[in-house]
């Protein structure tokens, strides 16, 4: 299982790297850490959760394109729209959402709720 | 606001997609390097994987894909890649350039990729590789004490957003419109605006590493000083300023970046000016200069047109649906059943409460007396274009814009033009009209805003079509084409370029700028390996 501390796609390595730097400039009371060789998503795959909320929510669900959560829709189609950019949505490249990352993302949203909180475009 | 699509047309959408990007070139998903044979390229690209691994080079139909997705008009395929190559240091980078070199492979640098109106990933000319820095994503450095920051290639506006939430460091930054998907440097590079007090970027860049086309790899400004520490404290370092002239470039790969970031400041409040008559810009312009010139007004300020703002959140089927394009009362009634006008101008106060309680008054008089309504959230709290300005101002995550590439519907198509002039009214009049007159004749809606700097103010019109149609998207290359045309010959260019017509622009700057730009890529390009076509330049 994932776990919110591996969502970070650097986000654990910029944080340490930042760490040490608020270290050295007096700011990072209570907090210890040292820059690490580079760990992105790569190796540390971010939640499809944290994905969706970052990149995807941004405009499904949120006036500008379709609702896509709560519909079933088959994790294949999803990645191959998501690679290719289908009509006005930006292609998403795998140095961007990594295979392993798309195909976890996919699957979630095949089978996620539906967010009332959310509405189409 | 329409519901989009339904589950069948997804199913059968996305199926066509992978059929068609596994069995055929996707109506030209990627094109082989002008003059190089097949062969050659694959001896190329099998060097690529030792340096990178088989995993990050991609260069089959299928993995091209997403490299060759742009929202630009392109008829005869002339912005196809032959594939990508995406390296995680910056010594992969060198080792790609020295590749390149010796096969006079081409390759496009891209850091995200989401250029959007100006071509997104896609290259000048066809054939070209990509370069893709997207893995190079580290935050380096973070200075807390000055607010600086160094960033590689790949690091997005959303990963600094968190970066500062995680760690609660007392700063804001600076967003294009698209900001979560976009990388700092990429839109730096290209010399974009956002619009708090920072919102200049390059005025606001210090430093920055480059790898040249022979591997040598440059620190400007103080950035080579043995044990320095200034790097990102000080822009100009000695001698000749450098900076410059990797921005909007092909002369080498930009591969970190360094960003001044404002203070948090303690109070922020929005504004929003309703003007609600067209030829309103031309006093609202004149308006706002002295007070951007003084700083009174400290932000970038977005003098939004009322079918910009409404098509990111509409369809145009949903304002109009009759014969020409939409008359100017049908915006106005839509205008105003969204309590926008025909203009919505965008300005913030930050500061102490006190602060911002001396000036509000005085700009608020002065706004009001151009006949126009001076808004705040007290008003126009839950307005969706009140709040979508009221995030960019705060450097907030929005992709909102967005929305208009699907204008015409669900193919999508929008293009960018965006001519420069001094900030006065009446050439924000003259804009108008000329934009408007070409536009209507080709049948497409005039959709502007316009961001005014200092002295100075861009014009950004989004050429909305549909790119689904061949003939929509001829009429939209020939419209941009006279666009620019006819507005060079009144004297205003565009300060940036869609990858369609960086070498139209280029002309207008002249044989002289031309010449020089020619002289220095031989220089430090010989094999014009990077990026050819770039701004115009081979």
């Amino acid at each position: 299982m994932r776990t919110r501390r591996s969502l970070g796609f650097g986000r654990s390595a910029a944080l340490a790297v930042g760490l040490t730097l608020l270290a050295g400039a007096g700011l990072a009371a209570g907090l210890s850490g040292k820059a690490n060789a580079q760990a992105t998503y790569e190796i540390e795959p971010r939640e499809p959760e944290y994905l969706y909320a970052r990149t995807c929510g941004y405009c499904h669900g949120h006036n500008i394109a379709p609702i896509i959560r709560g519909r079933n829709l088959p994790p294949a189609v999803i990645e191959s729209i998501v690679r290719s950019g289908m009509g006005a949505m930006p292609a998403f490249k795998p140095t961007e959402i990594t295979n392993t990352e798309l195909e976890a993302l996919a699957e979630w949203l095949s089978q996620s709720e539906v967010d009332p909180e959310e509405h189409g475009g | 606001m329409t519901s989009g699509f339904s589950r069948r047309e997804v199913m059968a959408i996305g199926g066509a997609v992978a059929s068609s990007a596994a069995l055929t070139p996707l109506a030209h998903a990627r094109m082989m390097p002008q003059d190089m044979d097949r062969d050659v390229f694959a001896a190329a690209c099998r060097e690529l994987r030792a340096i990178v691994g088989d995993d990050w080079v991609f260069a089959d139909e299928a993995s091209t894909i997403s490299y060759r997705k742009s929202g630009i008009p392109d008829l005869r395929g002339e912005h196809i890649p032959s594939g990508a190559v995406a390296p995680a240091s910056v010594e992969q980078v060198q080792a790609i350039l020295a590749v390149a070199n010796r096969y006079r492979l081409p390759l496009w640098p891209i850091s995200t990729g989401k250029n959007m109106g100006y071509g997104m990933a896609t290259p000048a000319s066809s054939g070209q590789m990509i370069l893709d820095l997207k893995r190079m994503n580290r935050i380096l450095d973070f200075d807390a004490e000055l607010g600086t920051i160094l960033v590689e290639p790949g690091v997005t506006y959303q990963q600094i957003h968190d970066y500062i939430e995680d760690n609660n460091l007392p700063y804001w930054i600076d967003v294009p419109t698209v900001g979560p998907i976009v990388s700092m440097m990429g839109n730096t590079l290209e010399r974009g605006v956002g619009y708090t007090p920072y919102g200049d970027h390059f005025f606001m860049q210090c430093g920055m590493e480059v790898v040249l086309a022979d591997g040598t790899v440059l620190k400007t400004g103080m950035g080579s000083i043995e044990n320095g520490n200034t790097w990102q404290a000080f822009k100009w370092g000695y001698g000749p300023y450098l900076d410059g002239i990797f921005t909007q470039s092909n002369f080498g790969v930009v591969t970190k970046l360094g960003m001044w970031l404002m203070p948090r400041p303690p109070v922020y409040k929005p504004f929003m000016v309703r003007s609600p008559n067209v030829e309103d810009v031309a006093a609202i312009t004149d308006t706002i200069r002295p007070f951007r010139m003084n700083n009174l007004i400290p932000n970038g300020v977005l003098i939004m047109g009322a079918l910009y703002q409404m098509s990111m959140f509409n369809r145009r089927a949903d304002l109009w649906d009759g014969e020409g394009v939409i008359p100017l009362d049908v915006i106005q009634r839509h205008a105003r059943a969204n309590d926008i006008g025909m203009w919505n101008t965008f300005y913030a106060l930050y500061g102490t409460e006190e602060m911002i309680a001396a000036m509000e008054p005085i700009l608020t008089g002065a706004f009001e007396a151009t006949g126009a309504d001076v808004l705040t959230a007290a008003e126009m709290r839950g307005n969706p274009y009140f709040e979508h300005n009221e995030t960019l101002m705060r450097g907030g995550m929005t992709l909102e814009e967005k929305g208009l590439v699907r204008w015409w519907g669900r193919s999508g198509g929008a293009v960018a033009f965006a001519p420069v002039a001094p900030a006065k009214g009446a050439e924000t009049i003259g804009q108008t009209e000329l934009a408007t007159e070409i536009m209507n004749k080709w049948g497409f809606d005039y959709a502007p805003a316009y961001a005014v700097g200092g002295r100075e103010l861009h014009h950004i019109i989004f050429l909305m079509f549909d790119k689904g149609d061949d003939e929509h998207s001829a009429k939209a290359e020939q419209c941009m084409e006279e666009m620019i045309t006819r507005f060079g010959e009144r004297g205003w260019a565009a300060y940036r370029s869609s990858v369609s017509t960086m070498d139209l622009v280029a002309q207008q700057y002249g044989d002289a700028n031309r010449e020089v730009n020619a002289r220095i890529k031989q220089a430090l390009d010989p094999n014009h390996i990077i990026a050819p076509g770039k701004q115009g330049i081979a």
